[in-house]
C-alpha cells in the first residue's frame, strides 16, 4: 500500500512536471507569436510568408502558390490581380522541402479557403535520404506546433532591434539583378525518370488528400530554371500527375510561348528569374489560370479595396524597375551582390 | 544520426528506451547491442562490418588468452619454466591482437598520410609519385572502439578481467551507442557489466541522465554553434586577419572545443545513465588546471588514462626503460636518470596521441608540443620546489593559483591554435602573426561583427560561457558541499530545468540562420 | 616494509609515506615518481612488476606495496 501510495505521488509529480512545462512553452509561443504579428520587420524572411498568409484576412485568398525560391521568384500574384482579378497569394520560402510545403498549406487552410493550389514542383526533387528527410519532417513539424521554434530568433529583435525589411507584394519581392545564362538549350528528351525519396512521395500524398478534404485542386508548376530542371524531372512529373489525375505544367518546355531570353530574364545564371522573367511567367501562368478554372474576378468587391490599391502602387514600382532594367542591362558589382544577397536570404 | 540531432533524441533515444522496458529484463541487452547497430549504420551504413569484425576478433584473441591462461595452469604453475614459456604464447597471441587492430585503423586512417608524404620524399629523389591518394570511407568512432577493443585484450592478458565468453555481450561492450560516435573511451571493467545487468528504468535515472543531456545540448546549440562561425571565419581565412584576431579566434576555439566536446559527453554520458549505466566522465574542469600535466588529467580524461595504462606504463616497466634507469644510476645521478626514463616514456604517449587525432603534421606537432611541455614541467619541478620552500608559498592561495592557472591557459590556447589550424604551415603563420601584428583596436572596431555573429549572438556567448563558469567554480570550490541541482528542494530544480529548456529553445543555434554544425570529435 | 619506506623517503622526504592511504588517489606519487619507484622496487626485491601491475590499487599505501611484493614474490 504504502509503495503504490508512492508510486501515486511519483507519477503525479512527473505529470505536474511536464503540464507546467506544457504552459511554459505554451505560454512563451504565444508571446513569441504576437510579437510576431505585431513587428513584421523583426521577422526573418523565410518565415515572412506564414506570417503574411496568417494576416491576411479570413477566406480571400483564392489561389495558393507553395514552393521553394523558384516559386517567389516566378510568381507574383499583384500582377495576376491587375490584370484577371485574381486573388493569390506565394506560401513560398526559401529551400522550402516538401514537409513545410505541406504545413504551409495546412496554415492556409487554417483561415482561408483556396479553389485553387499551385505547387512548384522543385520542392519534389530535394534530396531526402533517410534521416535528414526524418529531421525535415520533425523541424517542420515541430515549427507548426510549437511556433516557438520558428520564430526563437525574435529575442535578438527585441533586445538588439535587428530588423529584416522587405517590399513585400503577398510573397513576391522585386528582383532587378540580371546575370544571364548563356548553357544553351537545357531540356534534351529522353525516356529516363528522376527518383523521387518515398519521405517526398508521402507528402505529397499528404498535400494531394489534404487539398482534397478541403475542396482544392492541386496544381503540380514547373517553372524555367535551366539549372534545377531537365527532361528525366519533367517524365517523372507528367506520369505522376497522369496516374493521380492532376493537370502538370512544364514551363520549361514553353520557353517560346513565354518569350523567355536568358540573356536578360535570368537572376543568377540560370538558377532564378529576376523581375523581367517573372513578368514573363507570371502573364502566362495569369492568362492559363483565368483560362482553365473557374476563378472569381474580385476587382469590383469592396473587401479587396486593399488589393486594388496594392496592385496599383505595384504596377508602377514593377514598371519603373523593369524599364530601369532594360535600360542599363546590368546592376554590376557590389551592388548586384547587396542586391542578390537580400533577394534570396542565405538558406538556398 | 547524430547525439544533438532531434532524430536522436526526440525519435531514436524514447524508442529505445520504451523498447528496452518492455524487453524481459534478460533479453535487454540483445536491445541495446541492436540499437547500436542501428545506429552505427544510420552513419556509416555497410561500415558497420568493421565494427562487427573487429568484435569477432577481439573475442577470439581472448578466448586463446584464456585457453593459454587455463592450460598454463594445468600444467603445473609452480614450474618457471612452463610459466615463462606460456607467457611467451601469451605474448605474442596479445601481440598478434593488437597489431591487427593497429593495422587495420593505420590502413583506414594514416593511408593517405602516408601516401602524401612519400611522395613528396620521392619527388625530392626525382621520381614521380607512385602512391595514390585515395578516399578511405571510415566507419564511424573507429578510433574509440579500436582502443577500447585493444584495452579489453590487454586487460585479459594481465588478468584484471574474466574474459567474455559470450560474444554478443562483448560485441555490446565495444558497440554501446551513446559512446559509438566520440567515446568516452571506456575500459572493460567500467562499463563491460553494467551494459548487460538489463535494469529496470528508475525515475531518479531518467531525471538526472535528462538533465545531463539538456546541460550538454545548452553547451552545445548556445555557445558552441556560435562560436564555430566565428573560429571557422578566422581559421580559414587566416591571412586576412591581424594578430589579435587569430589570439582571439584561438581563445574562441578552445572555448568551441570544449563546450562541443565536454557538451556532448553530457549527451552521451546522461544518455547511459537513462539506462542506469555509468559511463566514465571524460572532463573535470579543465580550465581550473594549474599545469598542462593536470589539464591532461581534467581533459579528455579517457584517452588520457588509455595512454597512461596502456602506452605510458607499458614502456616505463620495460627492459628499454630498465637498462637507462641502471645505466643512470651509475653515470647521471638521481635527476637526470629520472628525466631521461621520463622522456623515454612521454615521447611515444604524445606522439600517440598526436597521431591518433589524425595523420597530419599539426596533430603530431600538437603531441610533441605538449611532449615538450610536460618534460618542461617535470624538470623544473626540483626547482620550483625549491622556491616553494624558500619563500614560504602556501600552494593553496589565490595569488599562487590564479597566476598558474592564467598561465596554463595561455599553453592550451597555443595548443589548440595548432591543433585547428589548417595544416602545420598555416598554424605556424597564425601564431608568429600574433607577435607580429597585434591590434587592439579591431577587438571593438566592429571587425567582430562581420563573421556572421551579431551583437546577440555575442551577448549569448558571453552569458553562457559565464553561466558554465559559475557552475564549474562552484563544483570546483565545492561551495554546495557536493551538493547538486540533484539535491535541491523540488521548485529550485524544476526551475533549473524548465530556464534550461526555455534557454536552449530561445537561444539555441538552430533553425534559420544557422547551421547545424557536426560533431567535431566524431571526425577523429 | 621499512626497506619500501625508505624508497619512498628516497623519492620524496616530506611526506610521511607509513600514513597515507591514497598515495596515488591524491597524487602523492604522479607517474613519473611510480616509474623511479618501480624501478628501485625491482632492483631491491629481485621481482618483475609488469604493466598490469601498474594500478592504483597496488600503489596508494605502503601496505597496498607491500602486499604487491610479496605476492610477486611468491610467483
Amino acid at each position: 500500500m504504502q509503495d503504490f501510495k508512492n508510486n501515486l505521488r511519483k507519477r503525479g509529480r512527473v505529470f505536474l512536471f511536464f503540464l507546467i512545462l506544457a504552459l511554459l512553452l505554451g505560454g512563451v509561443s504565444w508571446k513569441v507569436c504576437q510579437t510576431a504579428a505585431d513587428h513584421e520587420e523583426w521577422v526573418h524572411y523565410r518565415n515572412k510568408s506564414a506570417l503574411l498568409l496568417r494576416k491576411e484576412p479570413k477566406d480571400t485568398i483564392d489561389v495558393l502558390i507553395l514552393g521553394d525560391s523558384l516559386s517567389y521568384t516566378a510568381f507574383s500574384p499583384m500582377q495576376m490581380w491587375n490584370k484577371h482579378g485574381i486573388a493569390a497569394f506565394v506560401g513560398g520560402q526559401s529551400g522550402q522541402n516538401i514537409q513545410e510545403s505541406y504545413y504551409m498549406l495546412k496554415t492556409a487552410f487554417e483561415n482561408q479557403k483556396p479553389r485553387l493550389v499551385l505547387l512548384e514542383t522543385n520542392v519534389i526533387f530535394r534530396p531526402q535520404r533517410g534521416n535528414s528527410g526524418l529531421t525535415m519532417t520533425l523541424a517542420a513539424m515541430g515549427s507548426y506546433y510549437f511556433p516557438i521554434f520558428t520564430h526563437h530568433d525574435i529575442w535578438k529583435s527585441v533586445l538588439t532591434d535587428k530588423q529584416y525589411p522587405e517590399e513585400n507584394y503577398k510573397g513576391f519581392q522585386f528582383r532587378e539583378v540580371t546575370d544571364p545564362y548563356r548553357g544553351g538549350a537545357y531540356m534534351k528528351e529522353t525516356s529516363q525518370k528522376e527518383k523521387i525519396s518515398s519521405t517526398v512521395e508521402d507528402y505529397l500524398e499528404k498535400i494531394r488528400m489534404l487539398c482534397v478534404k478541403n475542396q482544392a485542386e492541386l496544381v503540380l508548376i514547373s517553372t524555367p530554371s535551366p539549372a534545377n530542371y531537365n527532361y528525366k524531372k519533367h517524365n517523372t512529373l507528367e506520369e505522376y500527375a497522369r496516374q493521380k489525375g492532376l493537370k502538370y505544367e512544364d514551363l520549361n518546355l514553353k520557353e517560346e510561348e513565354l518569350g523567355i531570353d536568358w540573356e536578360r530574364d535570368s537572376l543568377d545564371k540560370g538558377d532564378h528569374l529576376n523581375l523581367s522573367g517573372a513578368w514573363k511567367v507570371t502573364d502566362f501562368i495569369g492568362t492559363y489560370l483565368h483560362e482553365n478554372f473557374d476563378l472569381p474576378d474580385r476587382r469590383e468587391d469592396e473587401a479587396y479595396a486593399s488589393w486594388n490599391e496594392l496592385g496599383k502602387k505595384y504596377e508602377e514600382r514593377a514598371k519603373e524597375k523593369l524599364e530601369a532594367m532594360k535600360k542599363d542591362d546590368k546592376i554590376t558589382g557590389e551592388e548586384a551582390d547587396n542586391r542578390r544577397e537580400r533577394s534570396l536570404p542565405v538558406y538556398e | 544520426m547524430s547525439y544533438h540531432n532531434p532524430v536522436y533524441l526526440f525519435l531514436f533515444l524514447p524508442a529505445v528506451l520504451l523498447a528496452y522496458q518492455l524487453t524481459p529484463r534478460k533479453r535487454r541487452w540483445i536491445l541495446l547491442l541492436f540499437a547500436g547497430y542501428f545506429f552505427f549504420w544510420t552513419i556509416s551504413g555497410k561500415l558497420v562490418l568493421y565494427l562487427i569484425g573487429t568484435t569477432f576478433f577481439t573475442h577470439y584473441i581472448g578466448l586463446w588468452l584464456d585457453l593459454l591462461k587455463t592450460s598454463c595452469k594445468e600444467k603445473g604453475e609452480k614450474e618457471k619454466a612452463v610459466r615463462t614459456q606460456y607467457r611467451k604464447k601469451e605474448r605474442l597471441v596479445l601481440a598478434l591482437g593488437v597489431c591487427t587492430l593497429l593495422g587495420a585503423l593505420a590502413c583506414l586512417k594514416y593511408y593517405n598520410f602516408f601516401a602524401q608524404n612519400a611522395n613528396l620524399i620521392l619527388e625530392y629523389a626525382g621520381q614521380r609519385g607512385i602512391f595514390q591518394v585515395k578516399t578511405l570511407l571510415l566507419p564511424v568512432g573507429i578510433s574509440f572502439y579500436t582502443l577500447q577493443a585493444i584495452s579489453y585484450m590487454a586487460d585479459v592478458y594481465w588478468e584484471k578481467i574474466r574474459p567474455q565468453r559470450h560474444l554478443g555481450k562483448l560485441a555490446l561492450f565495444l558497440g554501446f551507442f551513446p559512446q559509438i560516435m566520440e567515446g568516452p573511451i571506456s575500459m572493460y571493467g567500467q562499463t563491460g557489466e553494467a551494459l548487460w545487468k538489463g535494469e529496470d528504468l528508475r525515475g531518479e535515472n531518467l531525471s538526472a541522465g535528462c538533465a545531463r543531456i539538456l546541460w550538454g545540448l545548452f553547451k552545445k546549440m548556445i555557445i558552441a554553434d556560435r562560436l564555430y562561425v566565428l573560429v571557422t571565419a578566422v581559421f580559414e581565412h587566416y591571412q586576412d586577419y591581424n594578430g589579435s584576431i587569430v589570439a582571439f579566434a584561438a581563445i574562441a576555439y578552445t572555448l568551441q572545443l570544449y563546450m562541443e566536446f565536454s557538451g556532448c559527453m553530457d549527451i552521451v554520458i546522461g544518455s547511459g545513465r537513462l539506462f542506469g549505466v555509468t559511463i566514465p566522465e571524460n572532463f573535470c574542469r579543465p580550465f581550473a588546471s594549474e599545469n598542462a600535466a593536470q589539464f591532461w588529467r581534467r581533459w579528455h580524461i579517457t584517452l588520457g588514462t588509455w595512454l597512461k595504462t596502456y602506452v605510458f606504463y607499458p614502456l616505463s616497466v620495460s627492459r628499454m626503460v630498465k637498462k637507462w634507469n641502471r645505466f643512470g644510476k651509475k653515470h647521471l645521478g638521481k635527476y637526470f636518470t629520472r628525466l631521461g626514463a621520463t622522456a623515454l616514456c612521454l615521447f611515444p604517449v604524445w606522439l600517440c596521441n598526436g597521431l591518433w587525432h589524425g595523420a597530419s603534421w599539426n596533430y603530431i606537432f600538437y603531441g610533441m608540443y605538449y611532449f615538450v611541455i610536460l618534460l618542461a614541467g617535470s624538470a623544473l619541478e626540483p626547482a620550483r620546489d625549491q622556491m616553494i620552500r624558500a619563500f614560504g608559498i602556501n600552494q593553496n592561495a589565490l595569488y599562487w593559483k590564479i597566476p598558474r592557472i592564467l598561465k596554463t591557459w595561455v599553453i592550451i590556447f597555443v595548443g589548440e591554435l595548432f591543433f585547428r589550424a589548417n595544416g602545420l604551415k598555416a598554424g605556424m603563420t597564425m601564431f608568429f602573426s600574433i607577435f607580429k601584428d597585434f591590434r587592439l583596436d579591431t577587438l571593438w572596431d566592429g571587425t567582430f561583427l562581420g563573421f556572421g555573429l551579431d551583437k546577440g549572438d555575442y551577448m549569448v556567448i558571453f552569458g553562457g560561457i559565464l553561466l558554465v563558469s559559475a557552475a564549474g567554480i562552484i563544483k570546483e570550490r565545492n561551495l554546495l558541499n557536493g551538493k547538486g541541482v540533484q539535491d535541491m528542494k523540488t521548485p529550485f530544480r524544476w526551475a533549473v530545468y524548465y530556464g534550461l529548456i526555455l534557454a536552449v529553445l530561445i537561444f539555441g543555434a538552430y533553425g534559420i540562420g544557422y547551421q547545424q554544425v557536426d560533431l567535431i570529435y566524431a571526425g577523429f | 616494509m621499512e626497506k619500501i619506506i625508505e624508497i619512498l623517503k628516497d623519492i620524496d622526504d616530506s611526506i610521511e609515506w607509513e600514513k597515507e592511504q591514497g598515495l596515488i588517489d591524491r597524487r602523492l606519487l604522479d607517474s613519473f615518481g611510480v616509474i623511479s619507484l618501480v624501478s628501485e622496487l625491482e632492483d631491491s626485491f629481485m621481482v618483475e612488476i609488469e604493466a598490469g601491475e601498474m594500478v592504483p590499487e597496488n600503489f596508494n599505501s605502503v601496505e597496498a606495496i607491500y602486499e604487491m611484493i610479496q605476492r610477486l614474490q611468491e610467483k
